[in-house]
């Protein structure tokens, strides 16, 4: 779809999708670096295989994933999480490892 | 289109004198750039001639930029650059402003940000939120 030089203009739902990955994104930043470059990994290639897999009419599958993301991202902005396919819990003072 | 891009260029050293080789350079890349386009585009320097970014934001941008594409050191990037022509998807995009806020210690706005498709309004707009951040 839209050529190179096509404005862009997006629809609800995928700046609704935009934010979500945005918010994932920015939730990965308190996490210790190493937590942070897996779980960032494992966000781009899930929403890089939606964009790629789901068709873009499928509304009430992307309105599925976006709820399950919000979940997931909800779980993931927990100081306690560390990863995303595999959630397991560290000691809050480690998982404090926060950049900055 | 030579011409018009030696003029800019020009416009560009006058401003900022010091960076005498980095500007012969540029000129060389800018008018590549343009060559994709067809014809240079006045409308963001004109709609922007007030607020234009200082030229350290524009390479630390365009550095950012290449590393979140991976894009090959021979590949062109310009400030007129289309984050879409040089390959980024709107997820990548995302990834480009999370990483330029990171950068800059800044945070740009769920709006603001969808309205970022070159490189110079990305630094402009970087330009415009680090000096409205008050000196940490």
């Amino acid at each position: 779809m839209g050529g190179a030089s096509a404005p862009r203009r997006l629809s609800g739902m995928q700046k609704q999708v935009l934010a979500l990955y945005r918010g994932f994104l920015r939730a990965t930043r308190s996490k210790s670096p190493d937590d942070r470059h897996r779980i960032e990994s494992i966000v781009s290639s899930e929403f890089r295989r939606g964009a790629r897999q789901v068709d873009r009419k499928n509304f009430l599958y992307i309105e599925y994933l976006l709820r399950r993301g919000k979940k997931q991202l909800d779980q993931l902005k927990s100081p306690d999480t560390t990863g995303l396919s595999s959630l397991h819990f560290v000691p809050p003072s480690q998982s404090m490892g926060s950049r900055k | 289109m030579a011409s018009a891009s030696a003029a800019s260029v020009t416009f560009r050293a006058l401003s900022k004198p010091s960076l005498k080789s980095n500007v012969t350079s540029s000129l060389k890349i800018v008018s590549l750039g343009w060559r994709k386009n067809g014809f240079p585009s006045l409308r963001s320097s004109q709609f922007r001639i007030s607020c234009a970014a200082k030229p350290e934001t524009l390479d630390k941008v365009c550095e950012i930029v290449r590393k979140q594409l991976a894009l090959p050191a021979e590949a062109e990037l310009t400030p007129e650059s289309k984050f879409s022509a040089v390959g980024a998807d709107s997820l990548d995009t995302v990834e480009i402003v999370m990483a330029l806020e990171e950068e800059f210690g800044i945070s740009v706005e769920e709006e603001s940000s969808q309205n970022i498709t070159i490189v110079q309004e990305a630094a402009d707009l970087i330009e415009k939120l680090v000096q409205k951040k008050p000196e940490a």
